[in-house]
């Protein structure tokens, strides 16, 4: 590189490399302005004291770790709030993900079966697929409309004697939770479906017929060969759902009016930050946002991993 | 037309690229030897060659030898490390691929596959922005010669190999290069249409006057198209003459082993200087050299010592006396038979008429051969270079 | 003879019921999918009173009625919120897919010093959600006084980890750096080599990674709803939230199942005429076996 920026004969140079780098200037340029200062920024402000008091601003002043130490304090009721909210955020995330990766993995597994030869499996992919692309936040308020007292699903089970005539679905931690959880289900697994039937499909189509020809039953082949062999996937999917879940915001706020009823059991973790970005108590939100940064770490470091590991050997691929 | 210079020519892969560099074919990859250095993997050194105008050079040589990236470095896709390079007297190490008016085709043609076959080969025409009339004249023209003027509005996914690779040297050839660069590009066709292609290139030579550096692994395309071929080893020449020279004076073993089909016979053998005669005695059998390298060894101040000896397949004949072996399998091939046999754990073949030879010998049957003394090699077992050179 | 008869008959039965047992389920969940989007059209069709009676799977004929009002509903702008969410996803799709594809092909194609760090930057950065750095976005664009613009909603989709890594997948797998090579020798300079030869090769991976970040960005609600204020700049995620938050009593309720419809409307009219490619879409870009 060095012998042609001499530009012996005065004309530009042969080398390509700084075609690299003004290629992916526009990205770096843009993450950096609108992702990592603001990134920055919100660290810093986890450290100070910043909020509105009616309409006097207070703040910011330096607490050093004070935000945090009230984060993990509990309140008046006694209550640590992080903590129910990162307990909800959970419980609803498990219920969905749970039937989510079941029927996935099922589904993929009748998809590619030979044997069973499923017909129609472009229009049955088409329609489990769809729910993913459905604007969370509409998806959401219909199920309000739908499950509200006077809502048609209420009154239909109302009047079939299913439920109490005044039964409120959007009182009871249960029924809230598992609207949530069914949402972010059928939001969901159609897409892990298609993901992990790309992951079987990928593999070595002889493997099964060999283990079928060893003698293994369907359910032998299924825990012998193909889960050992679609375990990467798996892991990848499972963790990117996580990385999802600790994002639930949209479904439970807009069912609850951002009040995660019954009493608050519904609420999430990003719901708690929402709140507190909407009052402008930006060191609170900052401490939180910090929190959530670093268990999406944790869980990206582990992706990062698995994919960083097919780049590895390049040529083996 | 145009002559083309390198002088002292280096290429040195920093060691952060080459894993990268791995992936290409011809790049540095395990099994050869390049020398390593704490710049990087040098890749091509002390290369200096001297192309005439409307000369064909054929760079020749195994995997990973340095003969794409010298062509690349023609091309200015590759930096030059080191050296000069100069096309017409104009050094050009500097000079982006498109200033240097050259052409070049490549193995897996590089087609641009959402462009139909005309577009393909008038792209580098629009891109100097010539006249419409102009461009379409000479895509025809260029169409003509190589025979696809009927694919001219199907896409290059619509070709077979043969016609790919047609449109490839069609769009190298429209432009009219002062020089025109050709990286293996007959080795992702069949047998038969490569034998064709051969021809056809050969031709092609004829109808247009311009320099060409071909690339090839394969010795027969180097022989048959070159009008001098390079022969590279590990990012060195090993050797630059006509195919003849190349093959009647190899330089070194590794030339001798690299050119010619079937591969030359070697033996472990005493070369022998009686004054100002030489004889070389594999297998206790004598054979004198011939005058002329007997001069040669003389001239180089030869002495007796222990030598590889060399001899092509063809120049071998059966005989009485001579060396003894016995043949492991006899190939039939019409015009000639091929014996392989084994001496002193060396493979060999033996290659005989089959109409001058009474008997083809088969398998098991104990044989006598021997060769003549214009046609012995020697190579030194130190170095492995010819001692005639 | 008759063993093996009855051996084959037993197969056949087993994977009777096999299919059986798959179907059921397949349909089953289909229908569940489907039911709450089928009654949300009927019920857009039932005028407010009909929906107050109840239940029903029939559509009525207020569709229209409903319609209009919706669309000219005095507090809920949607048509205004629908050409919003519009100009925003539309440009963000442009910008996100044509830049994903540049990043991507400088660190395919070219060796710079920096590429392999630069290349393990995005790759780590890909997991990272918004949420995480939305204070200190929100706050530098109060102070850049971008807040009430779509500025903030469309220049960041420059930087899209995940299209960028699709991308780069896509071109390991049909860009020979022979055509790049082949261009350069041909006169053609990097920014026209990329624009009119390894574009129109991209072309079915930027047409699904379009639809992705239109679709994603038509939802997006998180960081909208902290930015826009201003009635005229909401997008239709906004409003969907404000109906919730609305007095919900005095609602034409035909009206709000017909302003859900309206809302995801253009996401479903490209999933069914694009659905096999999206699909197919959906599967590239993740981890491999």
């Amino acid at each position: 590189m060095k012998e042609t920026k001499r530009k012996k004969d005065g004309r530009q140079s042969v080398s390509y490399a700084k075609w690299g780098y003004i290629f992916i200037a526009p990205f770096f340029l843009v993450y950096f302005v609108f992702t990592l200062i603001p990134q920055f920024l919100t660290i810093y402000n986890s450290f100070f004291e910043t909020y509105r008091d009616g309409l006097k601003q207070i703040g910011p002043n330096f607490v050093g770790l004070q935000n945090y130490i009230t984060l993990f304090t509990p309140d008046a009721d006694g209550i640590i709030r992080i903590l129910k909210y990162a307990s909800n955020t959970m419980i609803m995330w498990v219920a969905g993900a749970l039937p989510q990766f079941v029927i996935a993995l099922l589904l993929a597994i009748f998809f590619t079966s030979y044997r069973l030869n499923i017909k129609g499996q472009g229009f049955f992919k088409t329609v489990i697929y769809m729910p993913n692309l459905i604007m969370a936040a509409a998806f959401s308020m219909l199920f309000f409309t739908l499950f509200t007292r006077g809502g048609p699903i209420q009154m239909y089970l109302a009047e079939t004697g299913a439920i109490n005539q005044t039964f409120d679905f959007f009182s009871n931690r249960v029924t809230v939770r598992g609207m949530i959880a069914l949402m972010n289900f059928l939001m969901w697994f159609g897409n892990t479906t298609i993901v992990l039937m790309a992951g079987i499909m990928g593999i070595d189509q002889s493997l099964f017929e060999s283990a079928t020809l060893d003698g293994a039953n369907a359910v032998q082949v299924f825990f012998k060969v193909t889960m050992p062999l679609l375990m990467p996937i798996f892991v990848y999917c499972l963790i990117t759902a996580m990385i999802g879940g600790i994002q639930m915001f949209d479904v439970p706020q807009v069912l609850t009016k951002g009040n995660g009823a019954p009493d608050e059991l519904s609420r999430t973790l990003v719901m708690y930050l929402n709140g507190y970005l909407t009052n402008k108590n930006y060191g609170m939100a900052g401490a939180i946002s910090v929190i959530i940064f670093i268990i999406t770490g944790i869980l990206g470091g582990i992706v990062y991993k698995m994919l960083s590991a097919q780049y590895k050997d390049p040529e083996q691929k | 037309m145009a002559e083309v210079k390198l002088v002292n020519i280096k290429k040195v892969y920093p060691h952060s690229e080459e894993k990268k560099k791995s992936k290409k074919k011809d790049a540095p990859q395990k099994k050869t030897n390049l020398q390593i250095t704490a710049e990087g993997v040098v890749a091509v050194q002390e290369f200096n060659l001297d192309i005439a105008n409307k000369e064909f050079i054929v760079l020749v040589g195994p995997s990973g030898c340095g003969k794409s990236t010298t062509l690349r470095m023609v091309a200015g896709l590759e930096e030059i490390s080191g050296g000069e390079l100069y096309i017409d007297g104009e050094l050009m190490n500097a000079v982006a691929p498109k200033d240097r008016d050259i052409a070049m085709v490549f193995q897996n043609y590089a087609l641009y596959p959402h462009m139909s076959v005309y577009d393909n080969m008038a792209f580098s025409l629009k891109l100097k922005h010539l006249p419409k009339a102009e461009i379409d004249q000479k895509v025809r023209e260029a169409a003509e010669i190589l025979d696809i003027t009927e694919y001219l509005n199907r896409k290059p996914k619509a070709l077979s190999g043969g016609q790919r690779q047609r449109v490839a040297i069609g769009r190298a050839i429209v432009r009219a290069p002062k020089v025109m660069l050709m990286d293996e590009p007959l080795s992702n066709l069949d047998a038969k249409l490569r034998n064709e292609m051969r021809a056809e290139i050969i031709k092609l030579r004829e109808r247009i006057d311009t320099t060409f550096i071909y690339v090839t692994h394969d010795q027969t395309e180097a022989m048959t198209l070159g009008d001098r071929i390079v022969v590279m080893k590990d990012g060195y020449i090993q050797q630059i003459g006509t195919p003849q020279e190349v093959f009647n004076h190899p330089a070194n073993l590794f030339v001798a082993g690299f050119i010619g089909m079937p591969v030359m016979n070697f033996f472990d053998a005493e070369l022998i200087r009686e004054g100002d005669r030489f004889f070389v005695e594999p297998d206790g059998h004598r054979v004198e050299l011939s005058e002329e390298k007997a001069a040669r060894l003389k001239a180089n101040g030869v002495q007796s010592q222990a030598v590889t000896l060399g001899v092509r397949p063809d120049h071998t004949d059966l005989t009485e006396e001579g060396i003894s072996c016995k043949v492991d399998v006899t190939e039939l091939m019409g015009a000639s038979a091929h014996l392989h046999a084994n001496v002193d754990g060396r493979d060999m073949i033996l290659i005989v008429s089959t109409q001058d030879t009474k008997k083809i010998p088969m398998r098991g049957d104990e044989i006598h051969f021997s060769f003549d003394g214009d046609v012995a090699h020697v190579f030194s077992k130190e170095d492995e270079h010819n001692l005639e050179w | 003879m008759n063993k093996h008869m009855s051996q084959n008959t037993k197969g056949m039965i087993q994977l009777f019921i096999l299919r059986f047992f798959a179907y059921a389920i397949l349909i089953f969940l289909c229908i569940l999918c489907l039911f709450f989007f089928y009654l949300m059209v009927v019920n857009s069709t039932r005028s407010n009173a009909q929906l107050a009676r109840g239940f029903s799977l029939l559509p009525k004929e207020h569709f229209l009625e409903n319609l209009v009002n919706a669309w000219n509903d005095a507090s809920i702008n949607i048509p205004r919120g629908m050409l919003n969410s519009l100009i925003i996803a539309l440009s963000t799709a442009v910008l996100t897919t044509y830049f994903s594809a540049l990043t991507a092909y400088g660190i395919h194609v070219y060796d710079f010093k920096f590429k392999k760090l630069a290349f393990t930057f995005i790759m780590a950065v890909m997991m990272i959600p918004a949420q995480v750095s939305a204070l200190g976005f929100v706050q530098m664009m109060n102070k850049l006084h971008l807040n009430n613009s779509f500025i903030p909603l469309i220049i960041p989709g420059i930087a899209a980890p995940v299209v960028f890594f699709y991308m780069k997948q896509y071109m390991e797998s049909v860009l020979p750096l022979e055509i790049i090579d082949a261009a350069r020798v041909d006169g053609s300079n990097e920014f026209h080599t990329f624009n009119t030869i390894v574009l129109p090769i991209l072309k079915p991976a930027i047409a699904v990674q379009m639809i992705f970040s239109f679709v994603s960005s038509w939802n997006n609600y998180f960081i909208p709803a902290l930015l826009l204020d201003k009635a005229e700049l909401k997008t239709v995620p906004i409003m969907i939230a404000q109906l919730r938050s609305a007095d919900y009593s005095k609602f034409d309720m035909g009206k709000v199942y017909m302003f859900i419809l309206l809302s995801i409307l253009p996401v479903m009219i490209t999933y069914i005429i694009l659905s096999k490619s999206i699909i197919r879409g959906v599967t590239a870009g993740s981890v491999k076996g």
